[in-house]
């Protein structure tokens, strides 16, 4: 007993000796990267090929180039499993040292979000977060590049409707969303668009812990037969929706999802049975762009990757690594603009407040083609560059659209509602006033 | 040698039955209170106090509310998380419709509201027992929380659905919202935590407590002695849903800053039941050894391989995490399956008679 007890005693002190040098002591000559990694957990199906993506090309920087202009990244990942918890433990751990801040899930970036304002810590939640993020003069230090889910929603209803969205009249769209926030998100601007071209919205939610039994939602939608299914899903509920829709039969050419309802695991499932099922994606795998080489060479064949077998041409392993480009551009630009190596949070802030990612740059990064083309500015912290529709083969997702760009004459007003609303409600919220855009 | 009561005499019935019959435990009591009160907010970082402290004391708060009911009144519950949320949710709307009015009023004012549902939901209990009781609380668990999604009033009508919490100021420190510092809510929930603690330590020591455990103990016997089971019974309701009610405006105001309604969900029932199960039932001290165990240990033991500098993946670490503390929880339990409250007591007790075994 008293041997255990020495122990015990000597384990505690440890463990709080720990605790109290938590936050994340480094060289000076290297940038702090966290991310808040949900490899564990309910929907580590889908977290882990983007974390795989966004740590892979990171390795590449620091392997090929020896980091950005010669400072190396420290990319670091604390695991959440998604929980909302853990992910505000996360946050207080790495945001010391950090130059920003990737929360992930919705509910992380909710509670983030207002503290980000106080700690000077810029968020990058790259196609995730709530869509009004995207008016910069009010969330000064959060951004959601390069399409917001009411950009996707637009897309995916102008597509359906061929450019003219008065030919929805008297048409019926159901929405099979989550219900989450994150599910919830299109719906006001879908029932905005419904009012205006008289078409009929059906939002049908799925609870978080009927994902994977979706019966009685499917039964409606045989009932109600919409002509259009939208997708606003994620984890294992994108996996439950493609079953069921293979098994009512309901004709897959009708049924759409937004990028996060695009993974390749979860298609796979059903394989030549949901071929022809099709997803609004900003980002689209290119299997031979000059990257993946790179990152096969340097990475993946030194041993430094976790990657799975053939995932390297996944939906979500590219949009990893994809969203570490934007991330890596943004301290660039930083570096550049401000003379300095080892950027500060405000600089990194900057440095995503003018993004430019164009054509000629991707051309120059070897990943032309894998993800839209778009330029942030201080006012416009999405950028807003649009999406590609692709489509499931039965084996993989292929690219059938042309470059699509969202209604913003009709998004932008709602945008800055919103996030007037949303800073009435946190008042006083500091808004960004020197934006003069 | 420490816990030697040697000359500490009892001369009158009142000393015997004070709160600290052994001096030692009233010094042990003081050490605790001055490190909670001085030592740690003195040493801690901003992550201590967000990850460690803050919310150690809140679940601890948690458990304590159903450890009254379920340890000491003996009825079993799974609705906590959802008294938890209409406790949150009733702190915003009260602060949102009153603006002026202080944190720490509308903190101990939303208690009621969660008192109020929970005594509602406890009626079953006057007909049904055990198991039964605990399959008519979830239901209390699936409908609140059903409610807080589909009500929009109760969260101001917010697109995302979910609650945010305003800056909020007493007393001229910010003390809620962004902008309050770590320390100024680690004393806001300190002060309220231990004001809580001293209340229910007193009812369930005092004539009140008293008739909850004779209820639980057997309650057709409680009857027959001329207990009011009704009273006893929806007392206890309201009593440890108040309680649960504080604590649940208190881990949105003072910690998590922003909530939607799944947070409420059965999950955080069951988080809460197990501290006060492997705390010890019965027990006031046991929910803040439970909390320290199942809320604590798991942040320690993630940020050991960190600062250790232990090339370790944060997922690994993880998994390593569940599988600790699962082995603890299973170890404890094997040991003293009283609780943790249990262990303790037995270890002083062994130190009271040392260096003799029996």
């Amino acid at each position: 007993m008293k041997r255990l007890m020495k122990a015990a005693v000597a384990t505690t002190a440890i463990l709080a000796a720990a605790a109290f040098t938590a936050p994340h002591l480094l060289a000076q000559d290297s940038l702090y990267v966290p991310n808040l990694s949900y490899r564990t957990g309910p929907f580590a199906a889908t977290g882990t090929p983007l974390m795989n993506g966004q740590k892979d090309y990171m390795t590449l920087l620091n392997e090929r180039d020896g980091g950005i202009n010669g400072v190396r990244i420290d990319y670091d990942e604390c695991e959440t499993g998604y929980n909302t918890e853990r992910g505000m433990e996360c946050y207080e751990a790495t945001r010391a040292n950090a130059v920003v801040t990737q929360p992930w899930s919705t509910g992380i970036t909710l509670q983030v979000l207002p503290r980000t304002n106080v700690d000077q810590i810029p968020v990058l939640a790259p196609g995730y977060g709530f869509s009004p993020m995207a008016d910069g003069r009010t969330f000064k230090w959060a951004f959601n590049p390069p399409s917001s889910y009411w950009d996707g929603a637009s897309m995916l209803l102008n597509f359906v409707a061929d450019g003219d969205l008065s030919s929805l009249e008297g048409k019926k769209i159901a929405l099979l969303h989550l219900d989450a926030p994150y599910g919830r998100e299109p719906i006001p601007l879908l029932e905005d668009y419904a009012r205006e071209y008289g078409f009929t919205l059906l939002p049908i939610p799925v609870a978080v812990t009927e994902m994977q039994n979706q019966s009685a939602q499917w039964l409606q939608i045989r009932r109600e037969s919409p002509d259009f299914v939208f997708m606003w899903g994620w984890g294992a509920m994108n996996a439950g929706a493609i079953t069921e829709a293979v098994r009512t039969r309901y004709p897959m050419d009708q049924f759409f999802g937004i990028w996060w309802s695009g993974h390749d695991g979860d298609l796979a499932q059903a394989g030549e049975a949901a071929s022809g099922y099709r997803a609004v994606s900003w980002n689209v795998p290119v299997p031979d762009a000059p990257i993946m080489g790179e990152i096969r060479e340097h990475v993946i064949d030194a041993g430094l990757s976790s990657i799975g077998e053939n995932e390297i041409d996944w939906v979500f392993y590219q949009r990893g690594i994809t969203m570490s480009m934007m991330l890596a551009e943004a301290i660039r630009t930083a570096q550049e603009e401000f003379d300095e190596t080892v950027v500060s949070p405000e600089q990194v802030r900057w440095g995503l407040e003018n993004l430019d990612i164009s054509e000629e740059r991707l051309e120059e990064l070897g990943m032309s083609g894998m993800i839209v083309p778009f330029q942030t500015s201080c006012a416009n912290h999405t950028g807003h560059g649009g999406g590609w529709i692709i489509e499931w083969n039965g084996e993989r997702f292929e690219r059938v659209s042309d470059h699509l760009q969202a209604d913003r004459d009709r998004i932008t007003p709602l945008e800055e509602a919103e996030a007037a609303k949303y800073a009435e409600a946190n008042a006083p919220w500091p808004m960004n006033d020197e934006c003069e855009l | 040698m420490l816990y030697r009561v040697a000359g500490q005499y009892k001369t009158s019935y009142q000393a015997d039955y004070a709160l600290f019959p052994v001096r030692q435990d009233a010094f042990l009591l003081g050490i605790i209170l001055i490190m909670a009160f001085v030592v740690l907010p003195a040493t801690a970082n901003d992550f201590v106090f967000r990850a460690l402290l803050i919310p150690v004391l809140i679940y601890a708060l948690a458990a304590m509310g159903l450890n009254i009911l379920t340890g000491y009144a003996g009825q079993l519950s799974l609705g906590t998380g959802a008294f938890m949320g209409v406790g949150a949710y009733a702190c915003f709307k009260l602060v949102t419709i009153f603006p002026e009015m202080n944190i720490l009023v509308a903190v101990l004012l939303s208690g009621f509201f969660s008192a109020t549902i929970g005594m509602a939901f406890g009626l079953p209990s006057l007909r049904i027992k055990g198991f039964y009781l605990a399959i008519a609380t979830l239901a209390a668990q699936f409908f609140l929380v059903w409610l807080f999604q589909k009500w929009g009033w109760l969260y101001n009508y917010h697109t995302s659905g979910a609650i945010l919490v305003p800056n909020i100021q007493m007393f001229g420190i910010t003390v809620s919202g962004p902008t309050a510092t770590a320390m100024a809510q680690y004393y806001f929930v300190l002060g309220v935590v231990a004001l809580m603690t001293i209340l229910a330590i007193n009812v369930t020591r005092g004539r009140i407590g008293r008739i909850w455990k004779s209820v639980r103990d057997m309650d057709i016997a409680a009857e027959l002695v001329g207990i009011n089971l009704m009273k006893a019974k929806l007392m206890a309701f309201f009593v440890s849903s108040y309680i649960v009610g504080v604590s649940g405006a208190l881990f949105v105001f003072m910690w998590r800053g922003a909530a939607e309604a799944e947070l409420f969900d059965v999950q955080l029932s069951f988080r809460v039941l197990f501290i006060a199960i492997i705390g010890g039932l019965g027990s006031i001290l046991g929910n803040y050894l439970g909390a320290i165990l199942i809320v604590a240990l798991p942040v320690l033991l993630n940020v050991v391989p960190r600062a250790l500098g232990l090339p370790i993946s944060s997922s690994m670490v993880e998994h390593l995490n569940t599988m600790t503390i699962g082995a603890l929880i299973i170890f404890f339990l094997i040991v003293e399956p009283h609780g943790l409250a249990r262990f303790w007591q037995i270890i002083r007790e062994k130190l009271i008679i040392w260096p003799f075994p029996h």
